[in-house]
C-alpha cells in the first residue's frame, strides 16, 4: 500500500514529461521556417512614380504603414493575390468561383503575363476556405497580411465577409479589389481601398422588379423572403423604400437563418397570403429551396430571386419551380446556345474545359458561377494593366477610375463598366432576366438596363454608410 | 536502484523538462518561428485553456457540457467592445482598454453567467444536461446579434492591428517579442500557464477532492459533508471563467469576436475533442488536446489542398482512430505506455517467467 503511493508522483510526472516531450517534437516536426523580421523589399527609394504629380484625389496614403509605393506581395515578376471563400460547408458550392478565376489567370500567365507599368507578371492566387463565416475570412485576412505574402485581396466572397475585414484593410492599405457581394455599403466613402464586384448593386436589382411589376401588375402584393444578415437586410430596406408612393404593397417578410439553406416553413408561411409577387433574397441553396417550397405549397407568384444565385446549378437544383423566375445578370449566360459563337465566350468554353477535364457542377463551363469568377479575374487583370505603377495605391486608384471598360471576361454586350471619384458602383449594367427551365438557359427580358452612377440615388436612407 | 533515489531522479527529470519546456516556449518558439507558426500554436493554448475549463467541469465534476463555445463568445466579446468602444455610464466614460485591463471583467462576467447557469443545472444530469447546455450555444449567438452592433456587421467584432498591438511597455521590455503575433503567442502562452497552475491546485484542493467525489458518487459525497450545490455551481463558474478567459485569448489571436453560429457550436465540440483526446481528469491533457485538435485540423487541410471538402472527413477519420487507439487520451495512453514498460523492464529483470500483473487504473482519476 504505503509502496504504491510512494511510486505513483514519479509515474505521474515522468508519463506527463513524456507527453511534453512528444508535444514538443511534434510542433518542432510541424513547424518548418525561421522567423524573419525583414520589411518586404522596397523598389528603390520610394519615388519612382512616374509622371510626377499624381492627383491621388481618393486614395490617400499618408497614413499608410508602408507608405505610397507599397509592393508588399510582388516578387520577382509574380504577384501575389489572395482571396478567401467558402470552399466548404454549406456554401461550398463557392468553389466554382475560384475554379473560373484559377483558369482565367491561367490563361493569361501561359500568355506571357499581365503587363503592368511596361513589365510583364504572373499572377499567383492564394486560396483561403472560410466557411461562409465572417469571423474565419477575417482571421484568413489577418494571416495573409501578417505574412506579406499578398499584394492585394480579390473577390472575396459575402457581405458580412467583407464587413468584418474593411477596418482592417483600410488601416493597412490594402486594396480589397471586387468584394463578391452588391451590398450598397461599398459606395462609402470612408473606406476607400475596397470595391465591390461587377456583381449588380441590390438596389438596382430591387429597382428593376419593381419597374416591372409597376408595369406588369401595378397593385400587386409581395412576399419577402430574406438571409438574416445585411445582405438580406438590404433588398428589404431596398424594396420597402421604393413601393413608397405605389401600389405595391409588402405583405410578409420572412426571415432565415443563413447558416443553412432550410427555408421551407419561412415560404409555406408567406405561400398562405398568396402574394402576386415573391422576392427570394437569399444565397445559394436556399434559393432553390425557396422555388421549390413554394411550387410545393401550391403558390407560383411573379417570383424575383437575387442576381448572387445566377446559376444554372441552383436553377437545376429548382427544376420546373425555376421556370419563368426573374433575375438580373451583368455577364452572358454560358448556358445559353446563343452565345455560344460569341469569341469571348469560346475562348472562356475552351479554357474552362481544358482546366477541368472531368465535368462536375462546380466545373461545368455552363455554370453562370464559374463564369463570374472568369469575368472578374478579367476585371482585375484589366484594373492592374491600367495601373499607372505597380503598387497598392496606384492599383486601388486604378479599380476607381475605370473608364468605359467593355469585353471584360464574359461581360455582356454593350454594357460599359464606369468607375470614378464618386461613384464607385461597376455593375451598374446588366440585363434583367427570365429563367427558361425547360431550355435550361436564362432568356433577355426587354433591352441592357444602364442604371450608371445611379446606385446611390436608389439606395435608401443611410444604407450606404451603414456600418 | 532504491526508491528515494528513483523519486530523486524522477524530480530532477520533471524540473528539467519543465524548464525546457518553459524556455522552448517562452522564448525560443517564439522568438524564431513565422508568425503563422505562432498564431497556429497561440491557438492551441487557448483551446487548452478552454479545454481545462471543460476539465473541471466535465473531467473532475462529470458534469457534461456542449455549450462552452456561448462562455467562449461571451468572453471574446466582453474585451473586444471593452476594447474596441467607449461607453458613457452614470456620468462615467470609460472603454478602449487595454488587453490586460478587459481580463478583469471578463472573468468576472462569465464566472457570473457560469454561476447562473449552473443552478438549473443542479437539477439535470448526464443527456439532460448536455442539452441545456446547447441551448446555451443557441442562445448566444441569437442574442449577440440582436444587442450586439460592431463595427462588421451583424455578427463580428472586428478589431485593427493597432488596437491588439503589444503595449509598450511590453514592447519596450522585450523588443524582440513585440510584433502582434509575438504579443498575443505570449499572452496565450502565460495565461496557460497560470490555468495550467490553477487546475494544479484545484485538483490537489479539498474542493478538487469534493469535485472527484461528487462526480463519483453524489449521495455518498453528500453523506461526508460536501455540499453538492456549492461544488457544482462552484465548477460551473470557475469553468466558464476559463472558457470566458480563452475567449479574451482568441480575439487577441484572430483579431475579432464572432457570435456566429456555426462557430460556436464548433468551438464547444471543439473544447470537448480537445478535452478527450488530451484526457479528462487530467492536469496537462486539455492543453495537449489544443494541440491536437489545431494541427490534426491544420494537416487534414494541408494534405488535400485542392480539395478542402475532405478535411472535415479525414479529421473525423483521425478523430475515431485516436479514440480507438488512446481510449483514455494521450495521458491516460502515455501513461499506460509508461507502465507498461515499467512493468516489463521489472518482469525481465526479476524472472523472464513471472506472471504478467494486471494493469493499474490510471492515477488521478
Amino acid at each position: 500500500m504505503n509502496d504504491r503511493r510512494n511510486a505513483r508522483p514519479f509515474r505521474a510526472r515522468a508519463g506527463g514529461a513524456v507527453v511534453c516531450l512528444v508535444a514538443v517534437s511534434l510542433l518542432a516536426a510541424a513547424c518548418g521556417g525561421n522567423r524573419s523580421t525583414a520589411k518586404p523589399a522596397d523598389n528603390g527609394g520610394g519615388t519612382t512614380t512616374p509622371g510626377g504629380t499624381t492627383s491621388s484625389t481618393i486614395i490617400d496614403t499618408s497614413a499608410c504603414p508602408n507608405g505610397a509605393n507599397d509592393t508588399t506581395g510582388v516578387s520577382g515578376d509574380t504577384i501575389t493575390i489572395g482571396t478567401s471563400l467558402p470552399l466548404s460547408g454549406v456554401y461550398a458550392a463557392f468553389v466554382a468561383i475560384k475554379n473560373g478565376e484559377q483558369a482565367y489567370f491561367d490563361y493569361v500567365n501561359a500568355n506571357g503575363g499581365v503587363e503592368v507599368a511596361g513589365k510583364k507578371y504572373k499572377i499567383k492566387l492564394k486560396a483561403m476556405d472560410d466557411q461562409y463565416i465572417a469571423s474565419q475570412t477575417s482571421t484568413n485576412v489577418q494571416n495573409m497580411l501578417s505574412a506579406n505574402n499578398v499584394f492585394a485581396l480579390f473577390n472575396v466572397v459575402g457581405t458580412k465577409n467583407n464587413l468584418g475585414i474593411r477596418d482592417l484593410i483600410n488601416a493597412q492599405c490594402v486594396p480589397d479589389l471586387f468584394a463578391a457581394s452588391g451590398a450598397t455599403q461599398w459606395g462609402n466613402h470612408s473606406f476607400p481601398w475596397l470595391v465591390g464586384s461587377e456583381l449588380v448593386p441590390y438596389p438596382l436589382e430591387v429597382k428593376t422588379f419593381v419597374e416591372y411589376l409597376k408595369k406588369t401588375k401595378p397593385n400587386a402584393t409581395i412576399a419577402v423572403l430574406k438571409a438574416n444578415d445585411d445582405f438580406g437586410q438590404s433588398y428589404a430596406d431596398t424594396l420597402n423604400d421604393l413601393i413608397k408612393g405605389t401600389q405595391l404593397k409588402v405583405v410578409k417578410t420572412q426571415e432565415y437563418d443563413n447558416t443553412g439553406a432550410e427555408v421551407k416553413t419561412q415560404v409555406q408561411s408567406l405561400a398562405a397570403t398568396h402574394a402576386d409577387a415573391f422576392v427570394v433574397a437569399a444565397a445559394l441553396l436556399a434559393c432553390p429551396n425557396a422555388l421549390t417550397a413554394a411550387s410545393d405549397a401550391n403558390w407560383h407568384p411573379i417570383t424575383y430571386m437575387s442576381g448572387t444565385c445566377v446559376s444554372k446549378l441552383l436553377f437545376d437544383l429548382a427544376g420546373k419551380a425555376a421556370d419563368g423566375v426573374f433575375t438580373v445578370t451583368p455577364l452572358l449566360d454560358p448556358a445559353d446556345p446563343g452565345n455560344a459563337d460569341d469569341p469571348a465566350m469560346k475562348l472562356y468554353t475552351q479554357q474552362i474545359t481544358k482546366q477541368f477535364p472531368s465535368k462536375t457542377a462546380t466545373t461545368d463551363p455552363h455554370e453562370g458561377i464559374i463564369a463570374y469568377g472568369w469575368t472578374t479575374a478579367a476585371l482585375l487583370v484589366k484594373t492592374l494593366e491600367n495601373a499607372k505603377a505597380l503598387n497598392r495605391a496606384s492599383v486601388m486608384e486604378s479599380a476607381r477610375a475605370l473608364t468605359d471598360l467593355s469585353g471584360v471576361g464574359l461581360q455582356l454586350h454593350d454594357s460599359k463598366w464606369n468607375t470614378n471619384a464618386n461613384d464607385w458602383f461597376i455593375g451598374e449594367t446588366y440585363q434583367f432576366i427570365k429563367w427558361d427551365a425547360t431550355a435550361g438557359h436564362s432568356v433577355p427580358v426587354g433591352p441592357l438596363t444602364d442604371e450608371d452612377g445611379k446606385t446611390a440615388e436608389v439606395t435608401p436612407g443611410n444604407l450606404i454608410n451603414l456600418k | 536502484m532504491p526508491r528515494s533515489q528513483q523519486r530523486l531522479l524522477g524530480l530532477a527529470v520533471s524540473v528539467a523538462v519543465v524548464a525546457v519546456l518553459i524556455v522552448w516556449f517562452g522564448w525560443i518558439f517564439p522568438t524564431n518561428y513565422k508568425s503563422a507558426d505562432t498564431r497556429l500554436v497561440a491557438q492551441a493554448f487557448y483551446i487548452g485553456v478552454a479545454a481545462m475549463g471543460l476539465n473541471i467541469l466535465t473531467g473532475y465534476n462529470g458534469q457534461v457540457s456542449i455549450g462552452h463555445g456561448a462562455f467562449f463568445g461571451v468572453g471574446a466579446y466582453t474585451t473586444a467592445l471593452l476594447m474596441d468602444h467607449e461607453y458613457t455610464f452614470l456620468g462615467i466614460t470609460y472603454g478602449h482598454v487595454s488587453f490586460l485591463g478587459t481580463l478583469l471583467p471578463c472573468a468576472i462576467v462569465t464566472f457570473v453567467i457560469g454561476a447562473l447557469v449552473g443552478f438549473p443545472a443542479l437539477r439535470v444530469k448526464g443527456l439532460y444536461l448536455a442539452l441545456v447546455t446547447l441551448g446555451l450555444a443557441v442562445i448566444f449567438p441569437d442574442l449577440a446579434t440582436r444587442f450586439v452592433k460592431g463595427t462588421g456587421g451583424t455578427s463580428l467584432v472586428a478589431l485593427t492591428p493597432t488596437e491588439l498591438a503589444a503595449p509598450s511597455w511590453f514592447a519596450d521590455h522585450f523588443p524582440s517579442l513585440s510584433a502582434q503575433d509575438q504579443w498575443a503567442y505570449t499572452m496565450c502562452f502565460a495565461l496557460a500557464i497560470v490555468g495550467l497552475v490553477g487546475v494544479w491546485v484545484i485538483a490537489r484542493s479539498r474542493f478538487g477532492r469534493s469535485l472527484i467525489a461528487v462526480r463519483d458518487h453524489e449521495a455518498a459525497a453528500s453523506s461526508v459533508g460536501i455540499d453538492l450545490a456549492r461544488t457544482k455551481v462552484l465548477a460551473f463558474a470557475l469553468s466558464a471563467m476559463y472558457a470566458g478567459i480563452a475567449g479574451s485569448l482568441s480575439v487577441l489571436v484572430l483579431f475579432n469576436a464572432s457570435a456566429d453560429k456555426v462557430e460556436t457550436f464548433q468551438n464547444s465540440i471543439e473544447f470537448l475533442v480537445a478535452l478527450v483526446i488530451g484526457g479528462t481528469a487530467t492536469v496537462i491533457g486539455p492543453i495537449i488536446g489544443g494541440f491536437a485538435v489545431v494541427y490534426i485540423d491544420k494537416w487534414t487541410k494541408d494534405a488535400f489542398p485542392s480539395k478542402p471538402v475532405l478535411s472535415p472527413a479525414i479529421f473525423g477519420i483521425a478523430l475515431i482512430v485516436l479514440m480507438y487507439v488512446l481510449p483514455d487520451g494521450v495521458v491516460g495512453g502515455s501513461r499506460r505506455l509508461f507502465a507498461w514498460s515499467r512493468r516489463t523492464l521489472q518482469t525481465r529483470r526479476a524472472s523472464p517467467a513471472a506472471p504478467a500483473t494486471p494493469a493499474t487504473p490510471a492515477s488521478t482519476r
